[in-house]
């Protein structure tokens, strides 16, 4: 057994570089986040799209397996075109999931019994405090998002070669803006819901409820208006016609880009709005 | 205004020149405004006591000047320094000397003890090994050892208040602002935390500011004493020079109620303070003999009712500043 004294001395080490210091709340949300081993296994379920858009890719160009199912007419030849289309969607809402299971909590449990006052008395500000949590969100959706998508890029560019990836270049540019900015808006809107609403189960119903009630008012503002005037509450399609046009191809939403690109500024802006109006040491009195 | 310095203090924070360091807190001109009503009023103070007590009623800005301090209120006129760096432009640098117990409950419920205060030792910019290397030790310092892998939520009171002292220390700040630590504590708990209290301010390398109340708490444990009052400077007082002095106080009271007999003590040497009815606080020279009081009030036609040896208590140096023309009640 240690024996200690008891008696106490200052620090007189040296210190972490302080640039760096968000990210140590970084890494304990994610090692929080990943002690659920139930989570864990849903993690892993995640990257399941991406792996079979991987295999399916590989056996395209294997003339082998092509030959027993049917030669370059077969489903499998012309696979690319369709995965290509469809990866986004695929890896994009299980992602939602996984945000909307692991992000309750994070800065809902620094809330919920004050410890935000004795993290925000380090010399830790509230921005780097956010950033810290965005970047938790970011990490925790980008394997199973952008990287996989341009990791099938790279694969079906190495097998298709040169002429193929210079053609299609855009894709790759699409899957990685596109995510990341589906990322940020996500991480965003989940960040300000946990700071605002601190049991988990209120926060994941709430996450749900704002993009199913946004659809629904989008769908009847257009109803009534008999125009695509409610898009700019469809905060969903939105989001769709945004990376879509990333894509090169046709967006759900009948507004024009700048329209979507204003629903979703305003999404992120009035999460700002909320995580300034929680994330203080104490609440001011007004 | 009078610094009060105990030299022990002095001499830790000496540099190796010679010449002193910058004082452990120094306010000038401090107003802070919340909700439109003003909570600090230019406050002015210099502190280098080892520990130094804040006392005031409630409502007095003790909490709003520690949490000023840690930058969560942005002053309206005036700054403070602490150890020299100044909170308007080294705000930053001020958090990472200062360890900071706040009064209300401040943890993480689901994390560990070791885990909360270590995450606190690393976000203040421990490396990871030393901050779980001083997170043991904190938490051992603390009595909290054979706890620590318990989750903090289910701790009680008592040991959640060792748990935000032990954050507060784990850095090893030079400054440490400790509001109203002895808050629900049981009597035993209560004494632990102020003997916990005085090993780190007695220790010598950190300087301690104990927001309370509680006039016992801050008279166990402080060298010095400020008292706020509406946001103001109310009173200070060098509770170890008190201590040292061991000055000699009498109340008494004459029958019948005779408030000339003052006037009679004070020819006596006595310093004397005529608390009405009759009532007197004297305060006797050295070689006085109590005896001569009782020869005085006979000489007078006097009886003594009331004789009680007595020193000059914190209550009545808060008292006194509570009534003082800097802030008459």
């Amino acid at each position: 057994m240690v024996v200690r004294d008891r008696a106490w001395s200052a620090w007189e080490g040296s210190v972490t570089p302080a640039s760096r210091r968000f990210l140590v709340l970084t890494r304990y949300a994610l090692k929080d986040v990943f002690e659920s081993r139930v989570f864990l296994a849903f993690y892993i379920l995640c990257l399941i799209p991406s792996a079979a858009a991987l295999l399916a890719i590989y056996f395209s160009h294997n003339t082998q397996f092509l030959e027993q199912f049917g030669g370059i007419d077969s489903w499998f030849a012309k696979a690319p075109d369709w995965i290509f289309l469809h990866l986004f969607g695929w890896q994009a809402m299980p992602a939602f999931l996984v945000a909307v299971i692991a992000t309750p909590p994070l800065i809902a449990a620094d809330i919920g019994n004050n410890a935000l006052q004795v993290i925000l008395a380090r010399p830790i500000g509230r921005r780097e405090y956010v950033l810290g949590k965005m970047v938790v969100v970011f990490l925790l959706l980008s394997p199973i998002t952008w990287v996989p998508g341009l990791l099938t890029f790279c694969l079906q560019a190495i097998l298709a070669g040169g002429q193929w990836t210079a053609e299609n270049l855009r894709i790759a540019v699409a899957f990685f803006v596109g995510h990341v900015v589906w990322i940020l808006v996500v991480t965003m809107l989940c960040l300000a819901v946990s700071a605002w609403i601190r049991l988990a189960a209120f926060s994941r119903g709430a996450l749900l409820a704002i993009f199913i009630i946004s659809a629904v008012a989008g769908r009847l503002v257009n109803g009534v208006t008999r125009s695509s005037i409610g898009d700019l509450l469809h905060l969903s399609k939105a989001i769709e016609s945004v990376v879509l046009r990333f894509f090169g191809a046709t967006p759900p939403s009948g507004l024009p880009s700048p329209a979507n690109w204003l629903t979703l500024v305003v999404v992120v802006l009035g999460a700002l709005w909320v995580l300034n109006l929680r994330l203080r040491a104490v609440q001011e009195i007004k | 205004m009078q610094a009060l310095t105990t030299s022990a203090n002095l001499r830790a924070r000496a540099d190796t020149d010679g010449r002193n360091a910058p004082p452990l807190l120094e306010i000038q001109g401090l107003s802070v405004r919340l909700g439109g009503r003003i909570i600090l009023d230019r406050l002015d103070a210099t502190i280098n006591g080892q520990i130094v007590g804040l006392l005031g009623p409630n409502g007095a800005g003790k909490t709003t000047l520690v949490r000023t301090l840690l930058g969560y209120f942005r002053p309206s006129s005036g700054n403070a320094f602490v150890l020299g760096h100044s909170l308007a432009t080294a705000g930053r640098t001020v958090c990472s000397i200062i360890g900071y117990m706040p009064e209300d409950d401040a943890y993480i419920s689901g994390m560990s003890a070791v885990r909360f205060v270590r995450m606190m030792g690393e976000l203040s910019g421990l490396p990871p090994d030393a901050a779980l290397e001083r997170t043991h030790d904190a938490l051992t310092f603390v009595g909290m050892g054979e706890n620590r892998y318990r989750k903090v939520g289910s701790f009680s009171t008592g040991m959640k208040q060792m748990v935000k002292l032990a954050q507060a220390l784990v850095h090893g700040p030079r400054f440490l602002l400790l509001d109203e630590p002895t808050n629900g504590l049981d009597p035993a708990a209560r004494h632990r935390m102020l003997e916990l209290i005085k090993d780190i301010g007695h220790e010598g390398k950190t300087g301690v500011l104990l927001s309370s109340h509680l006039l016992g708490d801050v008279e166990a444990v402080c060298d010095e004493v400020m008292i706020l009052k509406a946001g103001r400077l109310a009173g200070r007082c060098d509770l170890a020079s008190e201590h040292e002095a061991a000055r000699t106080f009498v109340d008494l009271e004459t029958l019948p109620p005779e408030p000339r007999f003052g006037s009679v003590l004070e020819r006596l040497g006595c310093t004397v303070e005529d608390r009405g009815n009759g009532r007197f606080r004297v305060e006797l020279p050295p070689d006085l003999n109590v005896r001569t009081l009782f020869s005085a009030a006979a000489d007078q036609g006097l009886g003594l009712r009331r004789f009680e040896r007595t020193r000059d208590s914190l209550q009545d140096i808060f008292m006194r500043a509570m009534e003082d023309d800097h802030g008459r009640s």
